[in-house]
């Protein structure tokens, strides 16, 4: 298929292995979706410690179910990558570790204590089922398949952060003030989530021609603020002055003012070049590392089992 | 028979035993899920990062479910988990243990040592005489047949070659530790008199040798023998724990104590 054809033909799960597609389409469906997957792994790391440190047996029993769940999500979406021919699930797992691999800006930053917890697992997550909710008609099927049971499970989850928040916020008035804190110091990051807008993004418009993005990040942005501001505005959170977050009454729709935000600190996270960055890489990376003879024993193993091993044949 | 006492018809001693049963079974599983969870993202693959994370969920949700019929006997989670002396816990020294990174040879011999355990435990509970306990037993010692069978994979795989040495060392490491196991309940006599377990301590810890050595001899494996075998001071039973417990102990309520003991959170409860 060519790609004139592609962009005539873009639409909700238009596409398929079965299908002849472009390389640039196949490029681009593998950057995107093995950063989507890649994101899963780090969310989880970042989460993991608070399954330890979570303060109720029930919210422990739902975290670990949360980061098992990330991990269930990043095989689906290393799948549904590996399904465009471009690239294999142990390179794209071997340029994770070796700081190559992207995900999302917020993963690159520290997560110290559960007042921040729902940075991540309320707001966070509440922007990543956003986007992921207009995904499930992203042109890559094995892309929407995946987002669908993605999206069912991301949604216990968010729900979940938001009864940590709600805790938290009816808390003393210190637990309440440190949440505060943590929300301001999370605030930019997480609008930053959507990336930068329209005229800044390098790979928006071709995603959006081919059908594998169906909304821009500025759309996407405005509305999740429309959603979000409300909701952390319930739970008595108060919205930093800046950056700049403005009510558009003809559009009835948020808009933040970009020059607010720090986007040099942006484009370091996004060449994976934060302190953050190579603090959770490299960690992950060395644990990876230290088990690297399980999957050498492994491969063996089963190399052994394909072809019969002389004590097997007995 | 089948099960038919209740929280009310126990008496002071009856009820003493019973905890102490419970007690074990809860702590037990509760920090074998602590430290199974440090495996989460750092597994060899994503398929065993699943697996692994499956089974630490799964002792999650027995030590809810033994700390739950503490709390029909009158306890609460707070002074359960979050504020009893670390020096009151009672699970054995071997789910303790911090892992060596990279060690899943420990994980996996840890595994099979203590699901093997728990299996036959379980299985002794069966026919209880507490009717809350029997009601539970079945759930948890299907989800025990599945990890013993993870555990069973696993071994079976990684003691076919040079990762052989690995399995080893970590065997001669954690099996004194798991001979705390069987150690003697205070109220082993009010135990099986009651038919609260079906099976004397001392006959589970026969059965469980005669189970896992001749396994892990079959393996080509040295198993070190349990009555010679140097056995760490601290057995974990009797509240003796090694000096990993109150940093972990301290970890895991970390937020608990920040928070300044909130009331610990209900959600997302399936009926029972």
């Amino acid at each position: 298929m060519d790609l004139e054809t592609v962009k005539e033909r873009a639409g909700p799960r238009q596409f398929a292995p079965k299908d002849d597609m472009p390389e640039k389409y196949r490029k681009a469906a593998t950057r995107m979706i093995q950063f989507h997957a890649n994101s899963e792994v780090m969310g989880g790391y970042l989460e993991k410690p608070f399954i330890r440190q979570a303060p109720s047996i029930d919210r422990k029993l739902a975290f670990s179910a949360k980061v098992q769940d990330e991990i269930g999500h990043a095989q689906l979406l290393y799948r549904a990558a590996e399904s465009l021919g471009i690239k294999t699930r142990e390179e794209m797992l071997d340029e994770l570790a070796n700081g190559e691999g992207k995900f999302l800006n917020c993963f690159h930053y520290p997560m110290e204590s559960w007042h921040e917890v729902p940075m991540i697992a309320f707001f966070v997550d509440g922007a990543a089922m956003h986007r992921q909710a207009t995904l499930k008609n992203t042109s890559w099927t094995p892309y929407a398949h995946a987002m669908d049971k993605v999206c069912f499970e991301e949604g216990f989850h968010v729900k979940h952060g938001e009864s940590i928040l709600s805790e938290l916020m009816n808390g003393s008035k210190a637990t309440q003030e440190k949440t505060q804190e943590a929300f301001e110091l999370w605030w930019p990051r997480i609008i930053q989530f959507f990336g930068p807008t329209n005229d800044k993004s390098v790979h928006n418009d071709f995603a959006q021609q081919v059908g594998l993005k169906t909304k821009s990040n500025d759309e996407l942005r405005d509305t999740f603020l429309d959603t979000y501001v409300p909701k952390a505005e319930k739970y008595g959170l108060e919205i930093p002055e800046y950056p700049r977050i403005e009510y558009d009454e003809a559009e009835e729709t948020y808009h933040v003012n970009e020059d607010d935000l720090d986007w040099d600190e942006f484009w370091t996270i996004a060449k994976n070049d934060s302190e953050g960055s190579h603090e959770q890489i490299g960690s992950r990376a060395h644990a990876q590392a230290a088990v690297e003879w399980v999957r050498e024993s492994m491969d063996s193993w089963e190399q052994a089992s394909n072809t019969g091993t002389p004590q097997a044949a007995d | 028979m089948a099960a038919s006492l209740t929280p009310e018809d126990l008496d002071e001693t009856q009820r003493a035993a019973i905890e102490e049963l419970l007690f074990r079974m809860a702590d037990d599983e509760y920090v074998q899920g602590e430290r199974l969870i440090e495996w989460q993202i750092y597994a060899p693959t994503l398929e065993s990062d699943l697996a692994l994370a499956n089974i630490a969920q799964d002792e999650f949700g027995h030590a809810r479910l033994w700390y739950d019929l503490l709390e029909e006997l009158g306890h609460t989670e707070a002074e359960l988990i979050w504020e009893r002396p670390a020096d009151e816990f009672k699970h054995t020294t071997l789910v303790e243990l911090p892992f060596e990174e990279g060690d899943w040879a420990d994980v996996i011999v840890r595994c099979y040592l203590f699901d093997s355990a728990e299996r036959l435990r379980l299985e002794s509970l069966v026919d209880t005489s507490y009717a809350p306990l029997a009601d539970r037993v079945g759930k948890a010692l299907s989800e025990e047949r599945y990890h013993l069978e993870n555990a069973q994979s696993w071994l079976d795989r990684l003691t076919d070659g040079d990762s052989l040495e690995h399995v080893q060392d970590a065997l001669e490491r954690l099996f004194p530790h798991a001979l705390s196991l069987f150690g003697e309940p205070e109220y082993e006599a009010e135990i099986v008199e009651n038919g609260f377990r079906t099976d004397a301590i001392d006959d589970l810890r026969v059965e469980w040798l005669e189970t896992v050595i001749p396994y892990l001899e079959s393996l080509g494996l040295n198993v070190p023998d349990p009555d010679d075998a140097e056995r760490p001071t601290p057995r974990g039973r009797d509240g003796t724990h090694t000096e990993h417990w109150d940093e972990l102990a301290a970890d895991f309520r970390k937020t608990y104590n920040e928070l300044e003991a909130p009331e610990p959170a209900r959600i997302g409860r399936e009926r029972a």
